[in-house]
């Protein structure tokens, strides 16, 4: 190592005037975005969570906005409205009064955009291909079966009785592939497709489906560009071509101060809204609720495991400075399930601090100045830095007599130590895969598998708790199932592990010469080919 | 006939040379009278004076959240609060209570135990020397901040671990110093008149070789102590530091750099870090051009 001084002197400007570079920098950064006038480029900016255009293994946030532009699937979801899904590929669809068998008529003269024409088979192909070679979204149907009786007729038999069958058969991963394009590139859809199909690399720099664009260049590091296709049988997008670029979230909302037309941003939420420029549009739901876990097993904690301090913390924090903290868009906590989808509790079901309620809980519990090691991830999760939080939610516990020790930890570790379900006390954010709620019930009722991460087995819940999940998934009309899970909530609430402290907003953010901008909860975050030129 | 000098008046000639130099010589003001180095020392004192009186000096608990969040500037929080209400000014009081005492640690901890491998290493030579230096190649071989990461990440992200992995990274350049320091005396009358009266290794190393030795390796930990507070910074700012909520300079300024429009979240502390490591600096500086010879020429 060499002593210089001069050096020395450099770095130690350098660091700590950071704040002060960073700003002179945004002049120097945010370059691109379109000229003005130069008409048919759509640019969508995001930080790049893309592993594969496949769609039969496409799980990121940046490969579900491509896929659903490149593909066709039976049914969709219109702008940012999830609660139906309507048709798409299937003009039609019957569902069996037990929610077992679905059956899907074909929209007739959808042709591929090599031209050749879509049929059933190419249906059965796709389905079984995603559900065969058990990549990351097979899990969503994994227990279908998908037969077709005429060449425009499809129907897809669940083995237990399943009213979000529609939901599921609108992700980009069920996507409909020309099956003899795919074929001759490896696609498999047997039981041993897991081993046989390579069709990866070539479905990852070429589209074959009958969506409103075509994949034209794929760049996982840098930029996928679409280029819309001239055989598509639906309205054509307006833009002719679409520019996926990776951009970190600063240089985001840098370039999107500077946008003149026709560019979009993914990723700027929370704090980072403050200040935007008044002239951008933007659009957003609630999707994202971000939840405490306290360990419900007496064997790793005396504190978190008592019902008392559990109500105690619930009454102690200060749940609108917390939804303050995540800037526009936010709310304070209520149930589990986040705003945006069905089954969520209706505004002024928010919770609510009592201070006094809290230290008194405490007391009847014979708890005084209990202290608890609370861990969560280092991270910062749409625009949101969780340390903040966590330091308020300390804050709040401390005015109640709870002292709670920060335990920040790189993400991988936090998930480590969460999957050992040793952790007392923990915070973590949650978004859900595909709009429908119901799948908090498989993973968080007692005795399920996150739900046992934090030590709640069956036997430590409330019996109430645990029939109000049964009801839940027993009720096969959506409309019942949506008040069944509010009252889920209610008694989840009352006695789970799981305390919820806020949900916030997943954003896009528009120049003000676009229509259609809308962010979707449905997965593919907006519909670029919905976008249009006002 | 040849005679050995008495090894007393060599040995203290020798220390004679770099503590004379710090006096100045006769042509030349000493050290602390010069201008930059008095403006570097009054900064320093000022800050050792709030740390020492941060919790009467500081207006508000730097722990204390409130509702009045990204509060500019004002008469009521001079400099502002961040994201939870906190006065910033009263963090940055309260953060020179860890950064300066941990810096001072890390570099006496570096200092303590790259000197004594140094001597070793000087002293002994052979195969201790030829696996003490393959041992500094190694650690020289990462830059010291990936270094510092992954040892702190390694161990877990809090104070201590910190200073140690900071420890871990520096300690290599004073055992350098030292042992070449060691190594241009080794064969200087009043070692060899110590050996020949019977003096054994361990109190030659402490009475001759260290005090003659030391002079360079503490001008080095001047100048590396301005390093420590930014290298901590930089663990901190990472996440590695000092756990939160506690007012570390570094981690401030992480929390003001996610939103640069409240610009007096990161700015102040960035201040802080910045006027310590420059005195620090010029104080090393000062010290260098004092002591050694090469930039003495001329004056």
């Amino acid at each position: 190592m060499s002593v210089s001084p001069r050096r020395l002197l450099a770095g130690a400007s350098a660091l700590a005037t950071l704040a002060v570079l960073s700003v002179s920098a945004c002049s120097a950064g945010g370059s691109g975005g379109n000229a003005s006038g130069t008409a048919k480029t759509l640019t969508v900016n995001t930080s790049f969570v893309l592993k594969t255009l496949d769609p039969g293994r496409v799980y990121e946030a940046t490969g579900l906005t491509a896929v659903h532009a490149l593909y066709d699937t039976l049914l969709t979801f219109k702008g940012s409205d999830v609660s139906k899904p309507v048709p798409a590929l299937a003009e039609s669809y019957q569902a069996s009064p037990d929610a077992t068998t679905f059956t899907f008529k074909l929209r007739q003269g959808v042709t591929f955009a090599d031209g050749s024409p879509l049929t059933a088979d190419d249906v059965v192909f796709s389905l079984n291909r995603l559900k065969n070679i058990k990549g990351s979204p097979a899990v969503t149907v994994s227990g279908l079966t998908v037969t077709k009786t005429d060449d425009s007729t499809v129907v897809v038999a669940s083995a237990t009785p399943d009213p979000n069958i529609p939901v599921v058969l609108s992700m980009p991963s069920t996507a409909v592939l020309n099956s003899k394009v795919a074929k001759e590139h490896g696609a498999r859809d047997g039981a041993d497709a897991a081993q046989g199909d390579t069709a990866q690399q070539y479905l990852d720099t070429n589209s074959v489906g009958s969506g409103p664009y075509v994949l034209k260049s794929y760049d996982p590091s840098s930029q996928v560009v679409l280029e819309a296709n001239p055989k598509y049988w639906g309205t054509k997008p307006q833009f002719s071509r679409v520019v996926l670029r990776n951009m970190d979230v600063q240089t985001q909302k840098l370039t999107m101060q500077r946008a003149e037309a026709a560019e979009i941003s993914l990723d700027i939420s929370g704090k980072l809204l403050d200040g935007l420029s008044g002239s951008l549009q933007t659009s957003g739901v609630q999707d994202t609720v971000y939840f405490l876990f306290l360990n419900a097993d007496p064997g790793v904690s005396a504190v978190t495991s008592n019902p008392k301090f559990n109500q105690a913390l619930r009454a102690a924090i200060d749940y609108q400075g917390i939804a303050a903290l995540y800037g526009k868009g936010a709310a304070p906590g209520a149930g589990l399930v986040a705003p945006a989808f069905p089954g969520a509790l209706p505004a002024g079901e928010e919770s609510k601090r009592d201070v006094a309620k809290a230290k008194a809980l405490l007391t009847e519990a014979g708890l005084t100045n209990p202290t608890v090691k609370f861990t969560y991830p280092a991270i910062t999760y749409k625009g949101v830095d969780l340390g903040t939080v966590a330091t308020k939610v300390q804050g709040d516990a401390a005015e109640a007599g709870i002292k709670l020790e920060l335990n920040p930890q790189p993400l991988t570790t936090f998930l480590d130590e969460m999957r050992g379900g040793k952790s007392p006390l923990g915070f973590t954010p949650q978004s859900l895969n595909y709009p429908v709620a119901d799948s908090l019930i498989n993973n968080m009722a007692p005795g399920q598998a996150t739900a046992l991460r934090s030590g709640w087995t069956v036997e430590r819940a409330d019996p109430a708790v645990v029939a109000a999940g049964k009801k839940v998934t027993a009720t096969l009309d959506l409309a019942g199932r949506a008040t069944a899970m509010q009252e889920w909530q209610r008694l989840m609430n009352a006695s789970s592990p799981y305390l919820v402290l806020a949900s916030n907003s997943s954003i896009v953010v528009a120049t003000t010469d676009l229509t259609g901008a809308d962010y979707t909860a449905a997965g593919w975050q907006v519909d670029v080919a919905a976008v249009g030129r006002k | 006939m040849t005679t050995l000098a008495d090894p007393k008046a060599e040995r203290a000639l020798g220390r004679r040379r770099w503590l004379g130099r710090l006096r100045g010589g006769s042509a030349s003001r000493p050290v602390w009278r010069q201008p930059i180095t008095v403006v570097a020392l009054t900064i320093l004192g000022g800050w050792l004076l709030l740390a020492l009186l941060a919790d009467v000096l500081a207006p508000y608990d730097p722990l204390a959240q409130s509702a009045d969040t990204y509060a500019s500037p004002s008469g009521a929080h001079w400099f502002g609060t961040d994201s939870l209400g906190r006065d910033i000014l009263s963090r940055v009081v309260h953060g020179a209570r860890l950064s300066i005492p941990l810096a001072l640690a890390i570099v006496s901890l570096a200092l303590l135990v790259g000197g004594l491998l140094g001597l070793v290493a000087g002293y002994v030579g052979r195969f201790v020397d030829e696996a003490l230096m393959r041992l500094t190649d190694l650690v020289f071989a990462f830059p010291q901040i990936i270094l510092a990461m992954a040892v702190t990440a390694a161990f877990g992200p809090n104070t201590r671990n910190a200073v140690l992995a900071l420890v871990i990274v520096s300690w290599p350049v004073y055992a350098r110093v030292i042992r070449s320091a060691v190594l241009s005396m080794r064969g200087d009358d009043y070692l060899n008149a110590a050996r020949l009266l019977g003096v054994g290794p361990i109190r030659a190393l402490r009475r001759d070789v260290l005090p003659n030795s030391i002079g360079p390796a503490i001008v080095l930990a001047t100048l590396e102590l301005g390093n420590a507070v930014l290298l901590l910074a930089a663990l901190s700012f990472l996440g590695l530091g000092p756990r939160p909520p506690a007012a570390e300079w570094g981690s401030m300024v992480a929390l003001g750099a996610q939103d640069l429009s409240m610009w007096w979240v990161s700015v102040f502390p960035g201040l802080a870090i910045l006027t310590v490591v420059m005195a620090f600096n010029v104080l090393g500086d000062a010290l260098r051009d004092r002591l050694d010879p090469r930039y003495t020429k001329g004056r």
